[in-house]
Parts: structure tokens; sequence; C-alpha cells
């Protein structure tokens, strides 16, 4: 019985080291350890082993079973090695992706979101107003003689109602101005529009960003603050600003505000980014007219308003130098924005 | 508005300055330069040289080789091609790093295998007018190796942009006034000779509002010719060009101090000069030799004949001016209020430099000074005689008062960064004196200080924003409802863009054929369509009621430049009016999305699936996270598959496909879908929710079913019978195949298999087989019973 276990054994080891795959391997533990393998048969035959032989036989069956199992397993994980190994090949990992759809946002949505979160951490809050506005909202209440350029046909869309399309955003500085009293701390980003033809530097509806903050001791000092640290903000913090003095009909003392920036290629120089100034308490005087009382009262209270134009912010930002280029939606320029 | 360096510099030193010091002088006095042009000689480079040899070229025939002293201790080998000089002249010379005007700069190089070191050159080549052909030679006292610039005038043109609340800066004089104030360095005084007046008996003043002064002098006996080279250069170095004397005094006359004149002939006025305002359709023939048909609010200068000489302050007449045979004139300065010449350049459209500067206002003290000085030059280039005494009807008017300066404002304001005596050491710099009573007493050219805070501006604009500290200190304000919206909006954006669309901007004027293509929510009646006025083309003719037409517009403009995948959205205002133009002007703000073409990005793991109203579906359910989207046929026109958008039965948006024939018409190659959504109803929508609901402890069981239905029957009405059963049991539904076979094998043409799989969950307990088989019967059981369904 000896020799059959041994002969049973050295069988199973070398179907094993035949076995080339995990189911030829299966047919081997099968043949010897299944329920008709030659091992489980043969140990079924103990019964009959004489009763001093029976320890050893058992002992010799025992060993014989280890050395087979071992057996399978070793050579089970090698068969998973070589499958594992076999089932990477052919893999390119340099092929291209499967691409998924990936859209952007517009350039005039990231620079107005930026300018936003700024000003929204100097606790500047939203506001907004129509875009169809009337002349008092656009001109009178901000201080614009009726006979102002600016109020001429063909500088700007009138409709037969009398009405006419905004020329700046500053006309939400009334509306709000009529609805709340000081402090206030407005931005206003919205559309504008001025009968411009569109060519690479203009277009007829162009995008603003307004800002008014009116208070008690509202000074020189919180504008040039404000303003310094807002633009810092957004073009880098060793940006330099200056002021330059300019005229509005709205504001007085009134600054254009310049950042000296580099554009690729070119020698660092001043830029234009926005118009500001502290409001002419004639506006005050219309807004409390229209109020039909004083709480804007300019002996009371002082306020600054500024004003930059998005579409330019754009421009400088990413050296777009076609204006076009932000209404033609062209999905190669849009793209890159992704 | 030009300046000339040179002309300025006649008013105060400005002897060391450079351009950029000049430049940011102008810049923060606030007049903004908008360009420097420098004229003549510019580089130092440049020297008198004497050619000291001159022999032919040994392989060119036009060529010389000459040698030159420039001045250095050795002669300088230069080629050069002119013929003009002789050996012994003196000749500008560009010595190597020369820069020529044109930016370009001399170097040593070989000419035919002959080396030249330097130039020798033409008056043009160093930015001088052309002379003679060839070399420009200079005067044999020039001294050798001195920069040429010595002898030569140079000049720096300065494009200038004033503010129209300055027109006392209109001039180089008024110009020199205020850079003197800034660098306190004194103003040369003007040379202008004493001024009498008698009142005028010869003027007759019809329109005193619109003409409150008018002034003439009659010069007699002057001969009409071309000015001295100093005038010319004068205005030349302006951009002006030269007449004869008298214009081109009178033009000096404006560009020295703001005064505009004008000259007439006086053998061509018969009679009194009378100051009038024109008759209605009154015709007048302008110095350009067009006519213009006047109202009455127009202001003329005619005769006693009642012929009109000239629109007053903005163009003389064809036949009033002086000629070359004029022998008298009648020289004119006055006061013309600034509404009525802006009234009447606009409406004429005619625009002169004289216009220009009464439509912002002269000084009303400055125009008997204009006249004596005019006078003055007339007699000294043009000979003749003048009356003693210049004419004068009517009187100056006073436009400033006495301006009280607020120290505790202005301490305010300014945050206490300018102490009052140097706030007043800067008024007084400006021309403006402390009276008595405190106020101050404003110079006439200063019409535009009425008030406290123009002084303020006077002295935050002289002492600089530079020297004012920064301060950061705001008030507390809440957000706003406008803040909500934005937070909202962003929102929308971000996770459209995840979701691989593009966001758009779109101009919000489109044209009358674009209406075509609106999908409001509300249909449009007759009368809600928004039209500007004087649209600057057809293309920009109406406000936007839909941002679809731009998304459509913008997409068909990518399918020309062959783009493949168009997934696009905007958000933004429309305009429209409501009840056919009964509510005027309703601005709201909404949605749009456009889906086209390839679905995803084509690619060797991927086969392109065009993009289809599922997609649309599927984007507009991912954008509302778990809200339930549910399309509902409704019309309209210029599209196909309309419906409108419904989310828990209420109307947030339309949908819609494209009209083929639209579509094949734009060149489009596949379908196109649309999506327009009321932003205020989604904004809502996006709330979030208020708490988390339990996961469920037990599990649930799911049973399939697939039925035969007649092919036109929409899912909607198996989604109907489903929510009426209201099985308690039932968590949910959902449609996981539809199958048709056109052919009729598989199952009859004219039928489709739908099959959904049922959820079914009791949340307290397991659930018993027998229980879901119950269920799941009953909704089979509705199904059967609304819908007459049979199940396979």
């Amino acid at each position: 019985m000896k020799e059959q276990i041994e002969a049973i054994q050295t069988e199973a080891l070398a179907q094993i080291t035949a076995a080339g795959d995990e189911r030829s391997l299966d047919d081997a533990r099968v043949a010897v350890l299944g329920k008709k393998g030659t091992l489980t048969l043969v140990a079924a035959g103990i019964k009959d082993v004489p009763k001093e032989d029976k320890a050893a036989v058992g002992q010799l069956l025992n060993a014989a079973r280890t050395v087979i199992t071992v057996a399978l397993e070793e050579k089970q994980v090698i068969l998973r090695e070589v499958a594992d190994r076999a089932a990477l090949e052919g893999i390119d990992v340099t092929l291209p992706a499967r691409q998924l759809a990936v859209g952007s946002l517009h350039p005039l949505t990231l620079i107005r979101d930026q300018a936003i979160g700024i000003l929204r951490r100097m606790g500047f809050a939203l506001a907004e107003g129509p875009e169809i506005e009337d002349e008092f909202h656009c001109f009178d209440a901000l201080n614009t003689p009726a006979d102002h350029p600016a109020r001429n046909e063909k500088d700007t869309f009138y409709f037969d109602s009398g009405k006419l399309l905004r020329t700046h955003t500053s006309s939400v500085q009334v509306r709000t101005m009529e609805a709340q009293a000081p402090p206030i701390r407005i931005i206003a980003p919205g559309s504008a529009y001025r009968r411009d033809e569109i060519d690479a530097t203009h277009l007829s509806v162009f995008n603003q960003l307004e800002g008014l903050y009116v208070g008690t001791d509202v000074s020189l000092p919180d504008l040039k603050g404000t303003l310094e640290y807002f633009l810092r903000e957004l073009f880098g913090t060793s940006t330099e600003v200056r002021f330059r003095p300019h005229f509005f009909p709205f504001t007085e003392p009134s600054f254009e505000i310049d950042v000296k920036l580099t554009i690729k290629g070119q020698a660092p120089r001043w830029i234009e980014v926005a118009g500001c100034g502290m409001v002419d308490p004639a506006v005050f005087d219309a807004i409390n007219r229209s109020r039909k009382d004083d709480a804007f009262d300019p002996e009371k209270v002082t306020g600054f308003a500024f004003g930059m134009g998005l579409d330019r912010l754009a421009m400088i930002r990413w050296g777009i130098k076609d204006i076009r280029l932000l209404i033609e939606n062209d999905v190669r320029f849009l793209k890159q924005f992704a | 508005m030009n300046v000339s360096l040179n002309w300025l510099a006649t008013h105060l030193d400005l002897a060391g300055k450079s351009i950029k010091e000049i430049d940011d002088l102008f810049t923060f006095a606030g007049v903004e330069v908008e360009g420097i042009i420098p004229r003549g000689i510019t580089s130092e480079k440049i020297v008198v040289a004497q050619i000291k040899e001159a022999v032919q070229h040994p392989n060119a025939d036009r060529l010389k080789v000459t040698q030159v002293d420039a001045g250095e201790g050795s002669l300088r080998q230069i080629v050069c091609g002119a013929q003009n000089y002789k050996v012994g002249d003196k000749v500008p010379c560009a010595l190597p790093g020369a820069e020529l005007p044109g930016g370009f700069t001399i170097g040593e190089t070989v000419m035919r295998k002959v080396e030249s070191k330097g130039m020798l050159c033409s008056a043009s080549e160093i930015g001088l007018p052309p002379g003679e052909d060839g070399l420009l030679i200079l005067p044999a006292d020039a001294e050798i190796g001195k920069p040429a610039k010595l002898f030569f005038d140079s000049d720096v043109l300065l494009e200038l942009e004033v503010t129209p609340n300055r027109p006392d800066l209109l001039s180089h004089y008024g110009m020199a006034r205020e850079l003197a104030t800034l660098l306190k360095t004194p103003l040369k005084p003007l040379e202008v000779p004493a001024v009498t007046t008698v009142a005028a008996s010869a003027i007759q003043l019809d329109a005193p509002a619109a003409c409150p002064l008018y002034t003439a002098v009659r010069i007699s006996g002057v001969k009409v010719q071309e000015s001295p080279a100093w005038l010319k250069q004068r205005l030349e170095s302006i951009g002006l060009r030269p007449i004869n004397q008298i214009v081109d005094v009178t033009n000096f006359v404006l560009h020295e101090l703001g005064q505009p004149l004008h000259a007439f002939d006086a053998a061509k006025l018969s009679g009194d000069i009378v100051v009038r305002h024109a008759n209605e359709d009154e015709v007048f023939l302008a110095l350009d030799e067009s006519e213009y048909t006047l109202t009455a609010g127009d202001l003329l200068i005619s005769d006693a004949s009642g012929a009109a000489l000239a629109l007053a302050g903005v163009m003389g007449g064809l036949h009033s001016g002086v000629t070359e045979t004029t022998t008298d004139i009648l020289l004119e300065s006055a006061y013309f209020t600034p509404q009525g010449i802006r009234r009447t350049s606009r409406r004429t459209a005619l625009s002169s430099d004289s216009s220009y500067r009464f439509e912002r206002g002269v000084d009303p003290q400055g125009i008997l000074t204009a006249s004596a000085l005019a006078t003055k030059l007339i007699l000294e280039l043009a000979g003749g005689s003048a009356e003693a005494s210049i004419q004068v009807a009517g009187e100056a008017p006073v436009l400033t008062q006495p301006v009280v300066l607020d120290a505790q404002k202005l301490d305010q304001l300014m945050g206490g960064s300018i102490a009052l005596p140097a706030a007043e050491e800067i008024l007084t710099r400006l021309g403006l004196s402390k009276l008595a009573d405190g106020a101050w007493n404003v110079p006439s050219f200063r019409a535009d200080l009425q008030r406290h805070i123009d002084l303020v501006e006077e002295i935050a604009r002289v002492h600089g924003l530079a020297n004012v500290p920064s301060r950061f200190l705001g008030a507390f304000v809440p957000a706003s409802p406008v803040d909500a919206a934005y937070d909202a909006d962003m929102v929308l954006r971000r996770r459209l863009a995840a979701l691989g669309l593009h966001e758009c901007q779109t101009i919000k004027l489109i044209s009358d054929a674009q209406v075509a293509d609106v999908l409001p929510l509300r249909p449009l009646q007759d009368g809600d369509v928004i039209r500007v006025k004087l649209p600057l083309s057809e293309d920009h003719a109406v406000m936007r009621p839909s941002i679809v037409p731009g998304l459509i517009a913008s997409a068909a403009r990518n399918v020309r430049q062959q783009a493949k995948s168009l997934r696009f959205f905007e958000m933004g205002r429309v305009f429209r009016n409501a009840g056919g133009g009964k509510a005027k002007d309703q601005e709201s703000e909404t949605l749009a999305i456009l889906l086209s073409g390839s679905n995803l990005p084509t690619g060797w793991a991927q086969a392109d699936r065009h993009a289809d109203l599922y997609d649309l579906k599927g984007i507009l359910s991912a954008l509302l996270g778990e809200r339930k989207i549910t399309f509902a046929p409704k019309e309209r026109a210029g599209f196909v598959l309309a419906s409108e958008i419904k989310v828990d039965d209420q109307n947030i948006g339309v949908f819609a496909r494209l009209m083929p024939a639209r579509e094949r018409e734009l060149d489009f190659t596949s379908a196109v879908y649309v999506a327009e959504l009321d932003l205020g109803k989604i904004r809502k929508l996006l709330n979030g929710i208020s708490h988390v609901e339990d996961l469920p402890q037990f599990p649930g069981s799911s049973r399939d079913a697939a039925m035969e239905l007649p092919i036109a029957m929409p899912n909607a009405k198996i989604e109907a019978v489903i929510a009426k059963l209201a099985e308690p049991l039932l968590v949910s539904a959902e449609c996981f195949d539809v199958f048709t076979d056109a052919s009729g094998i598989k199952i009859a043409a004219e039928s489709k298999s739908v099959a959904y799989r049922f959820h079914y969950r009791e949340p307290s307990r397991t659930l018993k087989a027998e229980e879901i088989d119950a269920a799941h019967q009953s909704v089979l059981d509705a199904l059967v019973k609304g819908l007459d369904v049979k199940f396979r």
C-alpha cells in the first residue's frame, strides 16, 4: 500500500507540474483528491489495513495529501500570476482617452466672478436694475445736462416710448439709493449699450461692473484703499495703481484708474481699467427729490462710486485682441477656458 | 487738442523737462495724453560733418566714397549716393547708433565691398521738411561735431484730451497757465496792447441771450498775402494749414488764447452787423460750400440787408470771408452761449475749432484781449490801420461767483491728508483769491468752479491721490436677493460646464429675421417685440425676447467652422412686452441650452452618436438633481417636438427641436435641440434639501414586466396609470427598454414593447414574496385596465 500511495503522489505531482492552466490543475486535483480520486479511493481502503499498520498508513496518506495540496496551491498561485500577466498583455496605456464632453465658463463670467468675489469679501452686496431705462435714472439723476453728447440719439439707443437702453450701469446706483437708505455698499454687474459700430475694440452691448458706497464719513482714502485693494487682488499684489484726475458728471472729484501691466511681448505700460470718484452732491439732491425725503442729505452723507468695463478686463487678462471674440462663441475660443 | 511744446514754451520755462515728465504733468493735471509725436531731428548722434574727400566708388557708378570730419580727430569713411555737394561742404552725418525717423538705426556696413561707417543725410531722412534733392548742406559756419539738431527747430506735438469741464485748457496760454500752477513756476506775461472800447452803434444785438457780448474792430487798408515763416510754422506745428495772414492770425489767437475770432471782408457787408436768430428754414451757404437749412434756434451774424454772413460761432459764410482782394476787414470777437452753439453744431453736424470752444464756454473776460492781440498782429503782418477802440455791444456775462470752502468737509473728504493752508495755497496758485468774508473769488475762465465740492476737486487734483492715504473701513451690509440669485446662477453655470456645455455670450440685440427663432416661455403676440428706434443695423434691431436665436446663430457660425459637437448654454436677460404690448418693457432672466451634433468627442473607443432630445432631457435632470423633469408636448411655431418642461407640475420652460427646414437653411447637418428655462423658477428649485431621508433598513425586491402597446402610446400614460394607482409598496418604477420592429417579425409593426422594472419595499419590515407578487399584480392589473396593455 505504501508503494501505491507513493505512486499516486508521484503521478499527482507530475500532473500538477504538467498543468498549463487552472482548469487542468483542477482536473489533476479531482483525479487525486476528488470523491473518486485515486488517493480518496486508497484512503477508503484503510479499513482493510491490519490494525497495527493503520497508524503508519494513515500517516503516509496524510503526508501524501499534504504534499499534493501544497503543490496544488503553489501551482495555482503560479498559474494565476501567469494568467494575470497574460490578461494585461496587449493593453496600450499610451492610447488616447475615452473622452468626456468638457464644457467651459465664458471668460466674462470668469472675470466677473473673480471681481465679484473680491468685492464681496470687502463687504459689497449685489444689486441690479433694468436695462431698458428712463432718462431720469440714466442721465438726469446722475447730473448729466440735457444737452450732454451722450444723450444724443446717435450715441444712445432710444425707444419710441422715450425710454432708452442704459448707457452705463450707473443707473443702478440711482435705483438702489431710491430703494434703500445709507449705508449702501453695492456692486452691480450688468450690460450697458452705446450706439457704437461693432469693431475690434467696440461692441454696442458691453458689460460693466458698477460699485457704490454711501455712508457717513466715506472719503477719498476709502475710495483709494478699496480700489487699490481690489485691483491688486485682481492683477497681483505688487501691481502699481495710479489715479488720474478726470471728469464725470456724477462724481467730483473724479479719477480714472490705470494699472501698470505687462502684456505679453510688450514693455510694461499704464492701462486704464476703471473710472471712479466721490458721488457729486447734485446726485444726492436728485435722489432726495425722487425719494421725497432727505435720507441722502449731502451735508451728512458722502460716497464713492466706481465703474469698469468687464469686457476690457477680460481682454487685458487673457490678451484677447478682438472684442468680437467675446460674442462670437467660437468653440475653439471657448474651449481654452475649460 | 493739438499742442506744440515749443509754442507752450513761449509762455513758461520748460527747459530741462523730459517728455516723460511733461507726459506725467499733463496726466496728473487730468489731461489725457493720447499721443506724443516728436518733430525735427531727435537723435544726438546726427552731427555736423565736413566732407574732406570724395572719390568714385570702385564698384558702383552712382556711388562715391567720402572721407568726412565729424569732429572725432580722425576721418570717417562713408559711402554716399548724393550728387549735390562739393568737397568742403558741411552736411548732417548720422553716426552708427543714430536713430532716424521711422525707427531705423544706423550701423557700420559694407557697401559693394567698401566699408561705410555712417550715413550722410538729406533733410527728409532726419525728419526735416524735404528740401532740394541730395544732402542737406549746412551753413559754412556750422561747428563740426556739434549735434545737427542745434541748427533746426525740433518740436514735440502733444495730442491732448481735455475733459468737457475745462474749456480754459483749450489753448496754449491756458494750458501753460495750468502747467505753471502745477510746476509752481512763473507764467511769462502776455504781451497784449491796452484795450479801449466804445459802445457800438453799428452792431445790433437781437438775441442777447444767445450772444450777450459782441465786439468788432474795423481794420482798413490791409494787404492780404502769405503769412511770415514764424506764423506758418506755429500753425503747421499743430497740424493747421496756413491760408493768409488774416485767417492765420485768427487761428493763431484761437489756439493761443482759446477765443475764436472771425474776420469778415468789410466790403461784403452792407450796413450794421445784426446778431439774430435764423428764420425757420432759412438757408445758409457755409464756407465748406454746403447749404444748411436752419431753425429758429440757430444764431446768425447777418448784415443790415439780412444776408447771413456767418453761422455764429460755428462757421463763416462762403461769400463774407477774407480773400486775396480784401482790403478792409471787420474782426469779430464775441461770447456765444454754449447751449445754443452745441444745439446748432449737433443739429447741423458741423463742428469746428470755434464751435468746440464756444460750446464748452470761453472766458467772458478774454474776448477783448483776443481782439486786441489779433488786431496788433494783423497790423504788423498785413499793414493797414485799425479803429482806435473796439466796438462793443452787450456785456460780458458774469459766470462765476464767490465760493465758500468748507474746511471741515474738505478735511473729511481728503481724510485729513492736507492742511488747510496748503489747500488754500493750491487755490491761490490756481488764480482764486480769498475775499474778506472768507469766500473764494473765482477767475472768469474757471466757470466750472461753482460749489464747495468743485474747490475740493481742484485741491484733490493738484494735491494728487498719491498723497492721500488708503483706508479700508466698510460698513456692514447684508447680502441681497440679487446675491442669492447670483450664487444660484453660478451653481447652474458650473454644473452645465461640468456636463460638457460651453457658456456663450450673445448680443442682446437681434435681427427681425431672428425673431422667427425665438422660444420664449410664453408665446409672443403682435406688439410684444421691443424694437429700438434707430438701430445701428438690421442685425441689431430688436431686444431679444429669448436667448435661443443667439445660440442658434452662434451654433450656425461654429458649423461653418467645421465644429462637430455643439453644446452651448447662455444665461441672461430677455425683453418683451406682454399681452400684445399692454404690459411694457418686461425684463426677465432665462437659461437657454442648445445641443446638436456629436454628443461626445469621437475616438478609437467611441462611436459617433449625435445628441438627441433625451440627451437634453438628461442634462436638465442632472442640472436639477433629484427633481423629476417631464415634457408635455405643446406646439410652437417654427419648431417641432415642442414641449413644456415641467417639474412637479410647474411649467419651468420650453423644449423644442428646430424645424428641419430651418436646420438645413442654416447648414446644420444634425438635429438642433434647444430649451429655454425660466431662471427665476429654476433658482428656487436649487434650494437643496431641508433634511436627509433615512436609508432603508429592510431589503426591497423588484419585478420586471414587458408590455405590448400601440406604437404611438406615450410613456407619460404609463406613468400616469402607475401614479394614479398609488400602490403603497411600490417605491419606484423605471422604463428600461423600448423595442419596436418595423418589419413586424419580432413584434407587430404598429406595436411596441415597453419594459419596466418595479421596485417594492416596506420601510418597517422585509416583505414576503406573496405580498410583493400581490402588489405587482395590482400594478399589472391597473395597466391592463387603464391602457389595455398585453404582457409579453
